[in-house]
């Protein structure tokens, strides 16, 4: 531990200050409040703040920031300029330890390179906390105070900082900008650690229970609907108790092209999974559709679904979200005791708190940039769906399984996750199967034959084709819901000798809407494939000889075998409970149906946290799911 | 060939034409991409001949609907621009006066009332395609919407509230200022501007296709509003919408 007077600790922030290589940021005030910003003079430093309106994470991950930018004719894009270097002064110990959770959340599968080149670019010099605003419960959480995640530890001993050394880069820095540094006396060290136990004391919140239990709590209450409408009734769905949140790390993308319609930024922004759309599709499904299950989701997020995968409550007990909430429903220490009081007068027993066994790995970095491809050929199959045959342009293979999707780029609109149509044993390129419903598959309606697209992908877990093999296989596809599967039945008719019986249910609403007809007649023909459409009705000007009804009907026409046979079910979000009743019905074992779903997504990549259906992420453990494997997940099917 | 766009001012106080106008070097920039066939702000000339129209003020008058349809039918985008035309604006404020009065005359002779036609945004009248809302409407969002329609994209509007915007912005919120806000009901998309600017927001691009109004009016009472001026907070702007919800 080092010792340096404050005005030697005050000349040491204008040393900084003056080198320009570097931007120095620190807490200020702002009104009777403070905020981070960028220092002109040591004196602007207010070290002795109770809490910031906005976390520090705005400096790793902006409000608004630019991913890259392309150009609208040909796609090309350019990266943005590196960050400079940065000394952030003045963080608390528990915006410190919500770094280390941005850390993981933002390094899980695939490291996010945005937030790591300004993370690994940037000095943090901590101070710990002097005055506690009266919403902070950070004690409890186990992060008032912190031995790791800074460069510098500041503690203020009246004349004097002492200050530990958490890196070989803090201590350079010291040593390079600061005058006068003394080594720590003994009485110095105890001071520090005084005051640190002084600061465990200082929370005028109070939990009723140890917080260990969070976790169980939340799993007994997730039922309790009339819990959470009280909870939500005034809930403004303002999403301000996510926005000023630490730990919260929800993005949405957005395409902002210039005036000139030149060149378009591709920029991510906060977003917030308290935001009425936060989870709607373009069809108007919206996944979470009440301000409850939203309210509610938000604290599943923070105290079980990132618990169950990093092993860490994701709340730091800044209070942030706390003094946020005009209706101050948003304290997370009032809704658990609440909780807390509830189950014991319920009288469930909880069971004892666990740490869940984490396995969290990562590999590489993600790339925002999508590689171009090119449209080789577009054939209008309805009204509304249009079959896409495209190639990458470098002439590599996209290099999918069946199942995967990618996310193809409209210049100039946007992005939207797709699924590939083709079986990967069609080579050079491959098909998508697009329905107009929006901003990006409207315009990719209007590009034709030599238009460029941009591509990245592919993603999420596809089918597993090597264990389906040998087995009997029911697919079961509903409207736009055979573009997925069509991959997986393309690559098994391609392979088919691996397989057995193979069975094709398909259906739609009308005559008019069947897609890949001509295919589905060449299917139809062959011996080896049982093969049944259906629609939901057919008007009179249209000519339709088959059976008339929804995708239900179908089933009991075909026979099979239940213990062989492995079902694969895709399509509008309303079949699922239906067809997989229906299955169940018929004795199929829940381990045999397999199902491909849909959510919002914006990154593909399990970082914007809008496919998310509790604790899993459709974009990266899915959109394959097998049913055993989900049934118990509530907001599922 | 150049998209040609038109201007069209109703009840309202042509402020945001004004915005437009002002817009100056983007506006040269825009002008590149369109064809400006009337705008009665800039310039003399007017033709019947366009693809986008821009239909500033609310209608007030039964009178007004004709030449309203008559663009729908010129134009193949209508765009409401401002309060006025987008949430029938301050301009519904007198909605409320009628009804008082008509409340006072209840058993009154007078059947003139029920001539009075109220102040209606654009999409009560005529489809709209899209809105630029705001009072006056904010120049950037303007070009965005502009820049959308040009590029065959439905322009983004967020259906979130102010606060959004603001917390981004990390003002001091206008309730801790001892001041009183309608953010957390209205709809988002100015960035929040007049609470950056030390002000509030008083809900001048509407509601939010959702609002919690109860639960606001009772923040606006909690800290510290009569009953009487927590709704009048939401009459200001919010006058139309409220009617019909
Ligand atoms: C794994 C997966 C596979 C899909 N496969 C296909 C396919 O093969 N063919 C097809 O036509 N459609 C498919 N969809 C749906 C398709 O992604 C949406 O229709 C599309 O995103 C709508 O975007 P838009 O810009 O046209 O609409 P807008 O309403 O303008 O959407 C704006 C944004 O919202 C998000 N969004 C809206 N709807 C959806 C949605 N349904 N799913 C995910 N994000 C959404 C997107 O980020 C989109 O960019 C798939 C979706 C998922 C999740
Ligand atoms: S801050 Fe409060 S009112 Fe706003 S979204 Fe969160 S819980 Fe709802
Ligand atoms: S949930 Fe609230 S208290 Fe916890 S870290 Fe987020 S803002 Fe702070
Ligand atoms: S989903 Fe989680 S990280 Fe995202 S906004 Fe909600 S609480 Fe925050
Ligand atoms: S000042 Fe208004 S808009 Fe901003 S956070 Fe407060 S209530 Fe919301
Ligand atoms: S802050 Fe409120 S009043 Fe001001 S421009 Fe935005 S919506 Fe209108
Ligand atoms: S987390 Fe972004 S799409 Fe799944």
């Amino acid at each position: 531990m080092k010792i340096l007077s404050k005005e030697d600790f005050s000349d040491f922030v204008n040393a900084l200050i003056k080198d320009d290589s570097l931007d120095v940021i620190g807490v200020k005030s702002k009104g009777n409040k403070f905020a981070f910003g960028p220092l002109e003079e040591a004196s602007e430093l207010r070290l002795d703040y109770d809490v910031t309106l906005l976390p520090p994470k705005k400096y790793f991950f902006p409000q608004r920031e630019t991913l890259f930018t392309y150009n609208i004719a040909d796609g090309s894009s350019a990266k943005n300029a590196e960050a400079k270097p940065s000394v952030i002064i003045g963080v608390h110990p528990y915006d410190i330890v919500a770094l280390f959770h941005m850390d993981e959340i933002f390094k899980e599968t695939k490291s996010d390179p945005h937030y790591f080149e300004k993370r690994n670019s940037t000095i943090i010099i901590g101070v710990n906390i002097q005055k506690m605003s009266k919403w902070n419960f950070s004690p409890y959480m186990g992060c008032a105070t912190v031995d790791y995640g800074y460069d510098l530890m500041l503690t203020d001993l009246g004349n004097r900082y002492a200050i530990s050394v958490g890196s070989q880069k803090g201590g350079e820095l010291l040593s390079k900008y600061a005058k006068n540094i003394t080594g720590a006396l003994a009485r110095d060290i105890q001071l520090v650690g005084q005051k640190k136990r002084e600061i465990v004391n200082m929370s005028q919140q109070k939990f009723d229970f140890p917080i260990e239990m969070i976790p169980e709590l939340l799993k007994e209450t997730y039922e309790e609907s009339g819990f959470w409408e009280e909870h939500a009734e005034k809930c403004l769905a303002c999403g301000s108790c996510v926005l000023v949140c630490p730990t919260c790390y929800c993005f949405d993308v957005k395409d902002n092209p210039d005036l000139a319609l030149e060149n378009v930024e591709r920029v991510r922004t906060w977003d917030g999974c308290l935001l009425e759309d936060f989870a709607k599709i373009a069809s108007g499904e919206n996944f979470r559709p009440t301000r409850p299950t939203r309210y509610r989701h938000r604290y599943f997020k923070k105290g079980k679904y990132l618990f169950d995968r990093f092993g860490f409550i994701s709340c730091v007990g800044c209070g942030r979200c706390s003094s946020n909430c005009l209706p101050n429903i948003a304290n997370p220490v009032d809704l658990f005791n609440d909780m807390y009081h509830e189950t014991r007068s319920m009288g469930v027993q909880l069971a004892p708190a666990q740490t869940p066994e984490v396995n969290i790995q990562s590999e590489g970095n993600i790339d925002y940039v999508p590689k171009l491809a090119t449209i080789v050929k577009k054939v209008v199959m309805t009204a509304n769906e249009t079959l896409f045959e495209i190639k990458m342009d470098d002439g590599s293979e996209l290099g999918h399984k069946p199942g995967q999707f990618a996310e193809i780029s409209v210049f100039g609109i946007g992005e939207a996750p797709i699924s590939i149509s083709s079986p990967p044993t069609k080579k050079g390129t491959f098909e998508i199967c697009v329905r107009k419903v929006g901003n990006v598959t409207n315009k990719l309606h209007t590009l034709n034959v030599g238009d460029r697209v941009g591509v990245r992908g592919p993603f999420g877990n596809g089918f597993d084709v090597d264990s389906l093999k040998g087995k009997d296989l029911l697919f079961v596809a509903g409207g736009l819901g055979i573009a997925p599967l069509r991959s997986l039945f393309n690559y098994v008719l391609d392979n088919r000798k691996d397989y057995g019986h193979v069975v094709l249910l398909y259906g739609c609403k009308e005559p008019r809407e069947l897609l890949f007809s001509e295919e589905m007649q060449a299917v139809s023909r062959r011996p080896d494939v049982e093969f049944k459409s259906t629609v939901n009705w057919c008007p009179d000007n249209e000519a339709w000889g088959g059976n008339i009804g929804v995708i239900t009907t179908l089933i009991p026409q075909v026979s099979f075998d239940p213990n062989k046979i492995h079902a694969i079910v895709c399509g509008p979000p309303v079949m699922y409970k239906y067809v997989i009743a229906d299955l169940k019905a018929r004795k199929v074992p829940d381990d045999h149906i397999i199902v491909s779903l849909e959510r919002r997504m914006k990154c593909g990549v399990g970082k914007c946290g809008h496919c998310q259906i509790n604790q899993i992420y459709v974009c990266k453990d899915g959109p394959v799911f097998n049913y055993a494997k989900i049934k118990g997940i509530p907001e599922a099917l | 060939m150049k998209p040609k766009v038109a201007f069209f001012d109703f009840a309202g106080c042509e402020g945001d034409q004004l915005q437009v106008a002002n817009l100056e070097e983007e506006l040269l920039t825009l002008l590149g991409q369109v064809e400006v066939v009337s705008f009665r702000e800039v310039m003399k000339e007017h033709s019947d001949d366009y693809d986008i129209a821009f239909i500033e003020g609310s209608c007030t008058r039964l009178q007004d609907e004709d030449r309203l349809k008559q663009i729908r039918k010129n134009a193949k985008i209508v765009v409401a621009i401002g309060s006025c035309a987008t949430i029938g604006g301050i301009n519904a404020l007198k909605n409320y006066k009628n009804l008082d009065e008509v409340r006072k005359t209840v058993y009154g002779e007078n059947a003139k009332l029920f001539d009075t036609y109220a102040a209606r945004p654009i999409d009560a009248v005529i489809p709209v395609d899209a809105y630029v809302y705001g009072c006056p409407i904010d120049r950037t969002e303007f070009l965005q919407v502009v820049k959308s329609l040009l590029l065959g994209k439905k322009p983004d509007i967020p259906n979130y509230p102010v606060c959004v915007e603001c917390k981004k912005n990390e003002n001091i919120c206008a309730f801790e200022r001892g001041q009183f806000c309608v953010g957390p009901v209205t709809r988002a998309g100015c960035n929040s501007c007049c609470v950056n600017e030390g002000t509030v927001c008083w809900g001048c691009r509407g509601l939010v296709d959702n609002p919690n109004e109860n639960s606001h009016k009772e923040v606006l009472i909690k800290y510290g509003l009569t009953v009487d001026d927590a709704i009048g907070k939401f009459k200001l702007y919010f006058g139309w919408q409220e009617a019909k919800r």
